[in-house]
C-alpha cells in the first residue's frame, strides 16, 4: 500500500468514526523509524465540525504481517486508556480497530504528545547528561506509581488475566520459555542455565498483583532536556503480575548502554530507592534478582523471536535483524552478569 | 549471527534498490538507510573472524566433551569430530550440534556433587563467558 492508498483509506476511516465531520482529510502521513511491533505513522487529521475547521496531530500503529512481540492490540489499547488522565502521563487512544478491512491490518489511533524526545542516544550528551538524576527520579517515580494502581479498579483484570500471587513467576517464565523453544534458532546454552536456574529457585509471591508494564526502560518514554517525563509508551505487554517484574526489566544490563548504570542514568540502588519511594513497596533484593535474570531471559526471547520473524520471512524489515545482531551477545554477556559468571 | 549473514545482505541490496526510486517517502528512505547502515557496520566486523570464532568454539567445545568421558553420554562421539569444511554454513551447523550437546552436558554436571563434575562445570562457565567474548561486536546496541 502507497503511502497515498494509506492516508485515503485511514482518511475513510476517520470519517466513519466521526458522524459530525465533514471534509476529513489526512495530511502528512510519514512513517516513524523503528517502532519493531508495530508500524508507526503520524498525520495531521483535519475536518470541519459545527462550522469550524479543527486540525488534529495524530499517530497511527498498525499491525505488520510479523512483528518482534505478538501481542493483542486491545491489552495495549486498555493499559493506555487506564493510565489516560492519571499521574503517569500516557498519550489519550482515540480509536481501536481489530479488523482488517480497512486497513488491511488491525491498528489504533492515538493523540501525538509533541515536542519531547524518545531516542536514548541524546541522552549521553548536554543538556540532557545533566538532568540525569532528575530524569531518573521522574522514571522509577512514574514506575512505581504504575506498580501501586489497583488493576482491579481500573477495570484491566477485563481484559489481562490476573495471576495468583503465587503464580505470577511461572505463567511468565513458562510463557517466554515456550517462546525461545518454539523460536530458538541455535541452541542457547547461557539462556537455558540461566531458566534451570530461575527455575530451581522460584522468587517468594508477589506482594501484590500489580499492572506491569512489560517494557518499562529507558527510550520508551518522552522526556525534556529537565529530566521532566511526558509520555510512558509501548504498553504492548502489558500485563497483571508481579511489580518486581518491571523494575527487574528496568535493571536489564542490556539498557545500560554500556555505561554500567540502571537505565544508562544512576546506579541500581538509587532506582531501587525511587521505586520504594512511590510504590511503598518493597523490593526484597533476593526476588529482584531472580526477576532481573528473568528479564534477561524474557529480553534474549524478544531478540531471537525477532531473527525468526526475519528467517521465516514473515517481516523481512531491517528492524528485526537488529535486535538480534546486536542485543543477543550482550543479553547473553547481561545474563552471566546477573548470574555472577562475568 | 542468526539469520545469516549473506541473507541479510542480500535483503539490504534490495532494499537499497527500491529506496533508490524517488518516489519513497524521504523519511522511510532516511530510516531504512539509517538500519541498513548499522546492519552493514555489524557484518563488516563480524565476516573476517566468522570462521576463526567458530572453528576455536568447536574445538573448546569438544575439548570438554571428551574431558566428560562417559557424563557426554551420547554426544560422546562428538568430541572426535574436526572441522575439515570451512564454509560458514558447515562450521556454523557443527557448532549447532555442539552448543547442543554442551547444554546436555551442563544439565548433566549441574546436579553432581563429584569433584570431576564441579571442575567439570567451572570449565563450562569458563568457555560460556570465552564463546561471548568471541561474538562480541563493537557496533553492538549494548
Amino acid at each position: 500500500m502507497t503511502s497515498a492508498d494509506l492516508a485515503s483509506r485511514l482518511a475513510a476511516y476517520a470519517a466513519s468514526r466521526m458522524p459530525g465531520a465533514v471534509g476529513v482529510e489526512v495530511r502528512d502521513l510519514s512513517r516513524i523509524s523503528g517502532g519493531a511491533s508495530r508500524q508507526t505513522y503520524r498525520f495531521r487529521l483535519a475536518w470541519t465540525e459545527g462550522g469550524a475547521r479543527r486540525e488534529r496531530r495524530l499517530i497511527l500503529r498498525r499491525d505488520p504481517p510479523a512483528s518482534l512481540i505478538d501481542t493483542e492490540r486491545r491489552v495495549e489499547f486498555a493499559a493506555y486508556s487506564a493510565f489516560h488522565g492519571s499521574e503517569v502521563p500516557v498519550p489519550e487512544m482515540i480509536w481501536l480497530e481489530e479488523g482488517t478491512k480497512a486497513l488491511d491490518q488491525p491498528f489504533s489511533v492515538a493523540e501525538e504528545i509533541t515536542g519531547f524526545e524518545a531516542a536514548p542516544a541524546l541522552l549521553w550528551a548536554e543538556p540532557y547528561l545533566s538532568a540525569h538524576a532528575t530524569l531518573a527520579r521522574n522514571k522509577w517515580t512514574l514506575l512505581g506509581h504504575i506498580s501501586r494502581a489497583d488493576p482491579f479498579a481500573l477495570g484491566l483484570d477485563r481484559v489481562m488475566p490476573p495471576p495468583s500471587p503465587e503464580a505470577c513467576w511461572v505463567r511468565e517464565l513458562d510463557m517466554w520459555e515456550k517462546v525461545l523453544d518454539e523460536d530458538e534458532v541455535e541452541p542457547l546454552p547461557i539462556t537455558r542455565a540461566a531458566i534451570r536456574w530461575l527455575r530451581a529457585h522460584p522468587p517468594p509471591p508477589a506482594q501484590k498483583i500489580s499492572v506491569v508494564h512489560g517494557d518499562f526502560r529507558t527510550g520508551n518514554f518522552l522526556y525534556d532536556r529537565q529530566g521532566g517525563i511526558h509520555g510512558v509508551l509501548d504498553w504492548e505487554m502489558a500485563h497483571l503480575g508481579d511489580p518486581l517484574e518491571d523494575l527487574g526489566w528496568s535493571l536489564n544490563p542490556v539498557w545500560n548502554f554500556k555505561r554500567d548504570l540502571a537505565g544508562g542514568l544512576v546506579p541500581d540502588v538509587v532506582a531501587i530507592a525511587h521505586w520504594e519511594a512511590s510504590s511503598g513497596l518493597r523490593a526484597d533484593p533476593s526476588a529482584l534478582h531472580w526477576w532481573t535474570l528473568f528479564n534477561c531471559v524474557k529480553g534474549q526471547a524478544i531478540w531471537i523471536s525477532s531473527a525468526r520473524a526475519w528467517i521465516d520471512g514473515g517481516n523481512r524489515e531491517p528492524i528485526m535483524v537488529l535486535p538480534a545482531w546486536g542485543l543477543q551477545n550482550a543479553q547473553d554477556r547481561a545474563i552471566l552478569k546477573v548470574m555472577g559468571r562475568l | 549471527m542468526k539469520p545469516d549473514i549473506p541473507a541479510v545482505l542480500a535483503e539490504i541490496a534490495g532494499l537499497a534498490a527500491r529506496n533508490a526510486a524517488p518516489d519513497v517517502d524521504p523519511a522511510e528512505r532516511a530510516g531504512a538507510l539509517g538500519l541498513s547502515a548499522a546492519l552493514l557496520g555489524m557484518a563488516a566486523e563480524a565476516w573476517d573472524g566468522a570462521a576463526q570464532r567458530l572453528v576455536e568454539e568447536n574445538q573448546a567445545v569438544r575439548a570438554l566433551l571428551a574431558d566428560a568421558g562417559e557424563r557426554a553420554g551420547e554426544n560422546a562421539s562428538l568430541a572426535s569430530g574436526a572441522d575439515n569444511d570451512l564454509r560458514i554454513s558447515t562450521l556454523s551447523a557443527n557448532n549447532a550440534r555442539l552448543r547442543a550437546a554442551l547444554i546436555a552436558l551442563h544439565v548433566a554436571v549441574e546436579g553432581d556433587e563429584a569433584p570431576e563434575a564441579r571442575a567439570l562445570e567451572s570449565r563450562i562457565w569458563d568457555e560460556l563467558r570465552l564463546s561471548t567474548e568471541r561474538h562480541r561486536l563493537s557496533g553492538a546496541l549494548a
